[in-house]
């Protein structure tokens, strides 16, 4: 005889067997009719205004596909009504989270347009602010790939303290925290104030331990290299193939580093190392970062060991009109190759102003890092990416 | 320190699988439109050049005819050729996609594409990327917004240059439209000189 006990009991089991069902072909995957999710264009793991459309079966990435152009400036058909000058704070807005190494491909390419000497004191200043941009964009880096992993906002605020008197340097210097417009053609604007030195050896007085204490806290995390490690994974072909550079391109194993390859500003004379990663997954690019940032302060280091006197900025006409012919130059920002191309025609403007945005590039093989894990998984890839929209879209 | 690769070898080594594909002129190697993609084929696969890194690809409009750069680079070896094709078709220039010999070609030639309307034949997924689909114009075209009586729009030069690069009283000068889909000025569209750059 069936009472109502076991009737609710059968029906319990039934739902569970049901919910169970379910479950495992969220997970796996049944093959039945795929879901589209859209990320973005407003949403925390995005970083800014970026839509990613998967396809899912279950959990699982299908397809990838980015949709973007939110952001878009037209960044390159303005700059070619503006004067060589006048171009410098655009580039800031291009990569606002490292303006420094914005300004400075782009001087570079119009130096090589000119024909520009920059006097030693310059480039010395150069490599510092380029080097404490990268302390700084690392962290914003790191912290927020942590946050993708789920460590809710703790560590992005300590790597916050770190930014944060990075920032307060280049607010005493050049009077702007984010968008600097700090280099000049043939320079830098203003030279070091008098209490930067003193601020900035205190900065690298403190790092060290400041290093230590995210290494401890992070390094064996748990949880951190259960989401992070094997995932994302690129192989150092497909890398170079995809163009891709910066951590991403090192953490595959391939030392790819402008500073030492094609050296400018005097890298060459400051002794620093490559890290490289073994496995091209989300937990090596980390690896990566964290390891530069040391490598960025011992360069500081040597830069306030050695900084030389004279002249801050060459003697270069505001009003310049390049002979006509194109520059190709290039730095290692913190996020991989950025550089500017110009085109002159003689003219006051550039003819032609284009950036190559490693952001961007470096998107190209995310389809391939994403396809075949999870949705989770996705969200980790993208934010090891370290991707700025603003260089995206230009 | 990365050194320019010679581009008379880089000719020697894609002119040897087809010959007269490409040419030298100012350390630039220029290649027929239609062997694009091959011949960098070739100088990727080809030992002693080694240009295995797609750095850059880009274009210029150079109101006669496009020209698409390609800035490729060798990792191992560290050399850098920069590489051209020119394009005089402005109503519909096409070009081989790059897409089969570096993954890296995939964006940029979108990017290309969508602000220059130069397509890539063979390219998997050629969309407007920044701009949304049936946006009226290639906005990067010298000729995209152009005034009547402008050759094109850009600075005609300094202010102290001469007086008529004073800056304009404002109201003066009529207004630029700002989309392509505002009413624009009437008047004709000057035409550039042909100045006198040889054609590829």
């Amino acid at each position: 005889m069936t009472t109502a006990d076991d009737t609710r009991l059968a029906m319990q089991e039934d739902s569970h067997l049901a919910m169970q069902g379910t479950i495992e072909a969220l997970t796996t995957g049944d093959g039945s009719e795929p879901v589209v999710v859209n990320l973005g264009p407003q949403h925390p793991s995005t970083h800014g205004v970026f839509r990613l459309k998967v396809t899912l079966d279950g959990e699982i990435v299908q397809d990838a596909e980015m949709r973007i152009g939110y952001l878009h400036r037209s960044m390159e058909k303005l700059a070619e009504e503006r004067t060589y000058t006048q171009n410098i704070p655009f580039t800031d807005r291009i990569d606002y989270l490292a303006a420094m190494s914005n300004n400075l491909a782009y001087c570079l390419a119009a130096e090589e347009l000119l024909g520009v000497e920059v006097p030693p004191r310059a480039q010395a200043i150069r490599v510092m602010f380029a080097e404490l941009q990268r302390v700084a964009s690392h962290a914003m880096a790191n912290g927020t790939f942590i946050n993708d992993c789920g460590a809710w906002h703790t560590p992005l605020f300590y790597m916050f303290r770190d930014r944060e008197r990075v920032l307060d340097m280049f607010e005493m210097t050049c009077g702007a925290r984010l968008t600097t417009n700090y280099m000049r053609i043939g320079g830098v604007a203003f030279d070091l104030p008098d209490e930067l030195l003193p601020t900035l050896e205190s900065f690298l007085a403190d790092m060290p331990e400041r290093i230590a204490d995210y290494e401890a806290l992070l390094m064996e995390n748990e949880i951190l290299h259960a989401r992070a490690r094997g995932v994302g994974v690129i192989s150092p072909e497909l890398a170079v193939n995809s163009s891709l550079s910066g951590p991403v391109l090192r953490a595959t194993g391939v030392p790819w580093d402008l500073r030492k390859a094609n050296p400018y500003c005097g890298y060459e004379d400051y002794e620093f190392d490559v890290p490289v990663g073994e496995q091209g997954d989300c937990f090596d690019r980390f690896l990566v970062r964290m390891a530069e940032v040391k490598e960025s302060l011992k360069i500081l280091r040597q830069v306030v060991d050695t900084l030389p006197d004279g002249p801050y900025l060459a003697d270069v006409p505001l009003h310049a009109r390049p002979e006509p012919g194109e520059a190709y130059a290039r730095v290692e920002s913190p996020r991989g190759e950025l550089g500017f191309y110009l085109v002159s025609d003689g003219g006051p403007a550039p003819y032609r102003f284009h950036c190559r945005p490693p952001s961007l590039i470096n998107l190209t093989a995310l389809k391939e890092m994403s396809v075949g894990g999870t949705l989770a998984d996705a969200i980790v890839t993208l934010g090891s990416i370290d991707i700025v929209v603003g260089e995206i879209d230009r | 320190m990365t050194t320019r690769y010679d581009a008379t070898a880089a000719m020697e080594i894609v002119n040897a699988g087809t010959p007269g594909a490409s040419c030298v002129d100012g350390g630039v190697l220029f290649l027929e439109p239609e062997s694009v993609a091959d011949s960098i084929r070739t100088l990727r696969d080809s030992e002693e050049s080694d240009l295995v890194f797609l750095s850059n690809l880009t274009a210029v409009d150079h109101e006669r005819h496009f020209e698409v750069v390609y800035h490729l680079q060798s990792l191992d070896r560290n050399h850098i050729l920069q590489v051209k094709a020119r394009l005089t078709d402005r109503e519909d220039p096409v070009l081989p996609s790059l897409t089969g010999v570096y993954h890296g070609a995939h964006l940029q030639e979108r990017e290309v594409y969508d602000l220059f309307g130069i397509r890539f034949e063979g390219h998997p997924d050629l969309r407007r990327m920044f701009l949304w689909d049936g946006f009226p114009g290639y906005p990067l075209r010298k000729d995209f917004l152009q005034m009547p009586g402008q050759i094109r729009a850009g600075l005609p030069g300094f202010p102290h240059e001469s007086e008529e690069n004073a800056w304009p009283v404002p109201g003066s000068v009529p207004q630029r439209p700002m989309h392509p889909n505002d009413p624009q000025p009437e008047g004709d569209v000057v035409v550039a000189e042909d100045d006198g750059e040889a054609e590829a």
